[in-house]
């Protein structure tokens, strides 16, 4: 190893204070293992200058509970429906998108489609330049002609919206 | 963990409040988010709950068509026009397709009038020395515009760039309406409509640095479409192998195939099929002189009608 190597410094500078972001995210025993995974993603981007900064290395540590967050729910749904599975189907269910899965996502698209429409066109709109085209809130409120705070009221009733849809589907 | 959501709106309400300010590129508070976190494990819970249900939406949302299309920004003619020409018809323009006019403006200005325009006809390849040891290769029936030293837009068609990588002043390159910063790379770029495929064999490309700043390393390759970037692994030492005489597919319809071909043969390949899908790599050579060759390789029907091979399902 080089006897210094920048990335690896500022990660180690950054390390307790990542540790406790990720036992605030809810880590808890995983805390380090966790801390090592964030660390070989950091060490995999070859832009090492840009992975060496705080925020991005916060930003990476907070993708990496959202994912474990994901995969942890789709293993238990997945368990979920094997129990629920009829003896013959047993032998069909692959982790890959099988048609299950495709009923989900149209099921899931129609339900966001909805969530829209009952937020009105503009906080559609805003949403979607948000989320999709990745237009900060400065820029939408420039774009539509509103203020700030217009913008971020609207991102907040789409968000609401779409969590409550998402929570219904988990309750169905 | 896949329970109901998170019964306290309160909570809610500030989970979905982290969110929102997080995805601010300049967001800093990360000691009151992680305090805020510390204070309850229900509010680690919760945040996880709003996050996992708008990358969810974000995904869903990727699929669904944009309820009213902005129309194009105007073509760089618009640089002649006086000083007072943009603010006295913002009025009617209306401010997104002035914000959109003011972007066009700006990059015109940028890329200056010296963009030099390389084409190729189908069948044919193309090999483009830059000023500074990078290097260009363009695949048949594409066309590259050099837009001064280190930009360039890939308008059709494919290329395999070889970018020797300068950190004061990264290569970008524009492809379907999306902006790519080399980090030190050899990639190849291929257009098939608004569809951008690209693959990266050494160092690394980002995708949409302003926005999405997806990082695309060697050995992946990323699609994509309606604004999505789908990021999936690739064997980097077949990156280019266009320029070999081999394409490969990936789920691609026959209709995508034929234009595919036809761009690297010379010969037109037609196709109707759209929903039939093929995955696969084909050595295109032996297609030049008997286009027939493809029916054993994709196990397909290719008919000749007048000038065009016409390739249908078997």
């Amino acid at each position: 190893m080089a006897p210094t190597d920048p990335l690896e410094e500022a990660y180690l500078a950054h390390r307790p204070r990542l540790l406790r972001f990720l036992r605030a995210r809810g880590a808890g025993e995983a805390a380090e293992d966790l801390a090592q995974e964030l660390w070989l993603r950091l060490a995999a981007a070859s832009d090492r200058e840009a992975a060496s900064g705080l925020a991005y290395m916060m930003r990476a540590a907070d993708r990496l509970m959202i994912d474990r967050y994901r995969s942890h729910r789709q293993a238990t749904l997945r368990d979920a429906a094997w129990a629920e599975a009829q003896p013959g189907l047993a032998d069909n269910i692959a982790p890959a998108p099988g048609p299950e899965r495709e009923i989900a996502a149209r099921q899931q698209v129609a339900l966001v489609q909805q969530a829209l429409e009952e937020v009105g066109a503009r906080a559609a709109a805003i949403f979607r330049r948000h989320r999709i085209d990745g237009l900060t809130q400065r820029e939408i409120a420039a774009e539509f002609g509103v203020s700030l705070s217009t913008v971020e009221s609207d991102l907040r009733r789409a968000y609401a919206k779409i969590v409550d849809v998402r929570g219904a589907i988990d309750e169905a | 963990m896949n329970g109901a959501m998170n019964s306290d709106p309160k909570v809610r309400d500030a989970a979905l409040g982290w969110a929102l300010a997080m995805r601010a590129p300049d967001f800093d508070d990360w000691d009151g988010f992680t305090d805020w976190l510390e204070a309850d494990p229900a509010h680690g819970l919760a945040y996880d709950e709003v996050q996992f249900a708008l990358d969810d939406a974000d995904a869903a949302l990727a699929v669904l068509p944009e309820p009213a299309p902005e129309p194009a920004p105007e073509p760089a003619a618009a640089n002649d026009n006086p000083p007072g020409w943009l603010a006295s018809r913002r009025g009617w323009l209306g401010g997104a397709i002035a914000a959109a006019l003011v972007l066009a403006v700006t990059s015109v200005l940028w890329v200056g009038p010296q963009a030099t325009t390389y084409q190729t006809a189908p069948g044919e390849t193309r090999l483009i020395a830059l000023e500074d040891g990078s290097t260009v290769e363009l695949a048949g029936g594409s066309t590259l515009a050099l837009e001064g030293a280190r930009a360039a837009r890939l308008e059709a068609g494919q290329a395999l760039f070889t970018i020797r990588h300068d950190a004061s002043e990264p290569f970008v390159l524009t492809a379907a309406g999306t902006r790519l910063v080399d980090a030190g790379t050899v990639f190849d770029v291929r257009l098939a409509g608004d569809r951008l495929d690209l693959a990266v064999s050494e160092g690394a490309v980002i995708v949409d640095p302003r926005n999405e700043a997806v990082r695309v390393d060697a050995g992946e390759r990323a699609v994509r479409s309606g604004n999505r970037t789908r990021v999936v692994a690739v064997d980097p030492a077949s990156v280019g192998e266009w320029r070999r005489g081999r394409i490969s597919f990936d789920a691609a319809s026959l209709a995508e195939i034929a234009a595919e071909l036809t761009r690297a043969t010379g010969k037109n390949f037609t196709s109707a099929d759209t929903a039939t899908r093929l995955s696969g790599s084909i050595a295109t050579d032996a297609l030049r002189s008997d286009p027939r060759a493809l029916e054993p390789l994709l196990g397909v029907k290719v008919r000749e009608e007048g000038a065009n091979w016409v390739i249908a399902a078997e």
